[in-house]
């Protein structure tokens, strides 16, 4: 009897719970309606700053996802061509004017936190910050297209762009967050990195920030007067764990409710033998890759002794078994992706496009019996990446090929990789719903982190033409050019693409999971009545 | 005396100065830049450099240098670049955390080490004593990130007796009354401060034991004995007072470790403190966070002995001599 008190229920709570019951309880409110539930996610890491404009890391997109909106969202089939499947958040209706304007009229409901209205000020003050140098925005570069943002009247509107392509809808709503300019106005440009209000944020979203705890939990509180409908979850908790292993591990026992990758076959195989969890596959937005740096180690002006030759990088990708890598190391739970591409882009995933074959009679070939070696620059945090670094080893070894591997933390590998200083480095890359944007970043000429140097002006010419192509279609076929070219004039071995999978507790119903922000849906999840828990009801 | 204490604190001074000094260049020249992301999106450069002028990055090391001591004269230490706000304001959120856990530590370390020490003394080359001797043994060579892990295991994902991590539970904290909150933190603290107390006890009840049986080997507890004392009278009365000096010093060095914590041990249990500060900001090269836990913990490690030494002078009279 005893036993099983102790093991069955999760006891996190019995002892709180027990003493809570001695002195009385205090602010638990009984809620017993739609709108009672707790959802508490294992985090990985802790948020810097919760101010969209200067946010850098997935778990801060996590959290202010639930708190500022966009003017439109992308639906659920992910399309970024033109504005179909757009949802409509802070924006009611949207019309072209012309081919280079695009004019949103406001939904007139929506109010910030604080009380005053969502107005198109507050929009184009938004587009002014993101664009400012002096603030710093990642997504800078990615609104370079539009050329101004202007409000006519209270809540209308108008983007200019400088030139026509397909995903101008996109860029135009996806990758800022519309900010209060009452608030924000006076918060000089060079301080918005460290600015107060990225630790206390208010917005316009379903979610109002409560509390941030360093170290512990940031806690928000549904909007009951959420224009688009009151989220049906009362309370989301995140909870800082450190590291996956933790996070996976307070999943695991009870502590918390969801956490939104697993990453290794041990820690899938133990979430499904817990009867209290479901596990949610969706696309992920990485994949993995060995880069080859194409000019000398540390010097820039010499080609690189082994990289340089096109066949040479060629013939390494044709000698790994990378079938059987994914299977040593996922157990299947990834997938060899035919470009540099995450599942999340699925649609180019359906095409022609195959993965090139492990076939070390071409490789030997193409080697021509020379015994190269070179250094593999590893961070030593990712155990799966270290693993896959010495199955990778032990298969050049055979070829004669010599890897040195290099285990670095990954501030060092981000220096070695910006200066040049490496042969080989393996990486790991979270994209954009868009490869328009995401593919020429890594492997054109000309992109802010090509640090390998790679220069194939034939593959340039094919992303331009894929990344102006007016429909997906048209975008499908040259992307698959584009990446046919790749193949013969590798950059990179790309190696895998997850299969991500989210563990949730079992008594949270009406689960998606968005590929692009795992959380970004919660709004419309919940929690039956009949399964609410004593933690459920608890409140401040 | 006054000017012993007035030569220790000037000493003290420059060894602040200097392991800070060492520290700053150490920090900045090792490889790895700041403003890395810790997921899979990389920073466009043009941002880093807009964030290294921002933070003053750009500047000569030496001006940096310069400007990082002027600044700490003025009692700031500068905005931390992974947290985005003071270091006064994360190490003031850590501490307590960390003083909480240390301290719980250490008097589970000391009680339990000293009680052992004094139970093996006086039942020495007995059964119970190698049996005793072998436990602590055991203990003292345990890794503590093993010993936490093993007790994260059983006690908190299999047996469900305890908390995984985490100093409360975010859920329920808020909304317990103030016993409820305190049980809820105790809750929390059972199995690190178990995990750290029980490898330090291990190592204090060996120390301990061999104090006291040096001690019961001198004259006067011959004396004392002779004078039909009973057995622990003299143990407790006599013999542990001599062979309580040792375990003093010992204190004092453990001192430090009350603010400098255990990265380890904080990192397996998502506690909030210091150590796991400084291990988090120097993988992310948090230049300023890395000086400011730096700096307290040189601090706690210059003020511990310190202390240690000046308990050292209040319970032996021939040192007060010497000093």
């Amino acid at each position: 009897m005893i036993s099983t008190l102790v093991r069955s229920p999760r006891v996190a709570v019995l002892l709180p719970a027990l003493l809570a019951a001695l002195g009385g309880c205090k602010g638990q409110g009984g809620c017993t309606t739609e709108y009672c539930g707790t959802v508490v996610f294992a985090a990985s890491g802790e948020p810097s700053s919760l101010l969209p404009a200067v946010s850098t890391q997935a778990i801060e997109r996590d959290v202010f996802d639930q708190v500022f909106l966009k003017l439109a969202d992308i639906g659920p089939d992910g399309g970024t061509f033109g504005d179909s499947g757009f949802t409509p958040e802070l924006a009611r209706s949207w019309e072209w004017t012309d081919p280079l304007t695009l004019t949103f009229h406001l939904d007139p409901r929506p109010r910030w936190q604080d009380g005053p209205p969502v107005t198109a000020a507050d929009v184009a003050f938004t587009f002014d910050v993101y664009r400012d140098s002096i603030v710093g925005s990642q997504d800078r570069e990615a609104l370079a297209h539009i050329a101004s943002v202007t409000a006519t009247d209270s809540l209308t509107v108008v983007f200019k762009f400088r030139d026509r392509y397909p995903e101008m809808f996109y860029d135009a709503t996806y990758h800022m967050r519309i900010l209060p300019a009452h608030l924000l106005r006076n918060v000089a440009r060079a301080t918005w990195q460290t600015a107060p209000f990225g630790r206390a944020p208010i917005g316009a979203g379903p979610y109002r920030f409560v509390s941030w705890t360093p170290g512990q939990s940031i806690e928000l509180a549904a909007d009951s007067t959420y224009f688009l409908g009151r989220p049906h979850l009362r309370r989301l908790i995140w909870r800082f764990a450190g590291n996956l292993n933790n996070a996976v591990t307070m999943v695991l026992a009870g502590e918390a409710d969801a956490v939104e990758v697993l990453v290794t076959p041990a820690n899938i195989a133990k979430a499904k033998a817990d009867s209290a969890l479901t596990l949610y596959p969706y696309p992920g937005s990485t994949y993995n890759f060995v880069r080859f740096n194409l000019r000398a180690n540390g010097d820039r002006s010499k080609p690189h002794p082994v990289f340089a030759d096109p066949q040479t990088r060629r013939a390494l990708v044709l000698a790994l078994d990378r079938p059987q890598m994914v299977q040593a190391v996922f157990a299947g739970n990834a997938k060899i992706p035919p470009g540099p591409m995450p599942q999340l882009w699925s649609w180019l995933w359906k095409s022609q496009l195959t993965p090139a074959p492990f076939d070390t009679l071409e490789a030997v070939r193409l080697l021509r019996g020379r015994h190269l070696s070179f250094h593999l620059a590893v961070p030593s945090t990712s155990p799966t990446r270290v693993q896959y670094a010495q199955l990778l080893q032990e298969q050049y070894r055979r070829l004669g090929v010599t890897v040195v591997i290099d285990q670095v933390d990954n501030a060092t590998l981000e220096q070695q990789l910006e200066s040049g200083k490496f042969d080989a480095a393996m990486e790991s890359f979270q994209t954009d719903p868009a490869p328009s944007s995401s593919v020429p970043a890594l492997w054109s000429r000309s992109g802010p982190t090509n640090w390998g140097h790679y220069a194939n002006d034939h593959f340039d010419a094919l992303m331009k033409t894929a990344a102006s192509a007016p429909t997906r279609a048209a975008a499908q076929a040259a992307w698959e050019q584009a990446f046919a070219a790749l193949d013969q004039d590798p950059p990179c071995i790309i190696l895998y693409a997850l299969d991500n999978i989210a563990a949730v507790n079992r008594r949270v119903a009406d689960v998606r999971i968005q590929p692009d922000s795992w959380w970004g849906l919660v709004r419309t999840w919940r929690i039956p009545p009949s399964q609410l828990t004593e933690r459920d009801r608890a409140g401040r | 005396m006054l000017a012993w204490l007035l030569r220790r604190i000037a000493a003290s001074l420059a060894i602040v100065f200097v392991t800070v000094s060492l520290t700053f260049f150490a920090i900045h020249l090792a490889p790895g830049r700041p403003f890395m992301p810790p997921d899979e999106r990389p920073m466009n450069p043009i941002v880093v450099h807009r964030l290294e002028q921002i933070y003053g990055l750009d500047r000569p090391l030496a001006v940096q240098y310069v400007r990082y001591f002027g600044a700490l004269a003025r009692g700031e230490m500068g905005e931390s670049f992974s947290q985005r706000r003071p270091v006064a304001h994360a190490i003031a959120d850590a501490v307590p955390n960390t003083l909480l856990l240390t301290a719980t530590a250490l008097v589970i370390d000391f009680t339990l080490g000293i009680l052992i020490g004094l139970f093996q003394a006086a039942r020495a080359r007995r059964r119970s004593d190698v049996a005793l001797a072998n436990v602590t043994l055991f203990f003292y060579s345990l890794p503590t990130f093993w010993l936490a892990l093993v007790l994260q295991l059983v006690c908190a994902l299999w047996l469900g007796w305890f908390p995984t991590g985490g100093p409360t539970d975010p859920v329920m904290h808020a909304s317990l009354p103030l016993l409820g909150r305190l049980g809820d933190r105790l809750y929390h603290l059972v199995l690190p401060a178990l995990t750290l107390g029980l490898v330090g006890a291990g190592g204090t009840a060996r120390f301990q034991r061999a104090a006291l049986l040096e001690a019961l080997g001198h004259d006067y507890i011959r004396t004392a004995r002779a004078k039909g004392l009973a057995e622990s009278a003299v143990l407790v009365r006599h013999a542990w007072r001599d062979a309580l000096l040792p375990v003093i010093s010992l204190a004092g060095v453990a001192l430090p470790f009350l603010l400098t914590g255990a990265v380890l041990i904080e990192t397996v249990f998502s506690w909030p403190g210091l150590g796991k500060l400084a291990a988090d900001a120097i993988s992310a090269r948090d230049y300023p966070l890395v000086l400011g836990t730096t700096l307290l913990a040189t601090c706690a490690v210059v003020l511990g002995s310190l202390v240690a030494d000046l308990l050292t002078v209040a319970a032996d009279p021939r040192v007060r001599v010497t000093a």
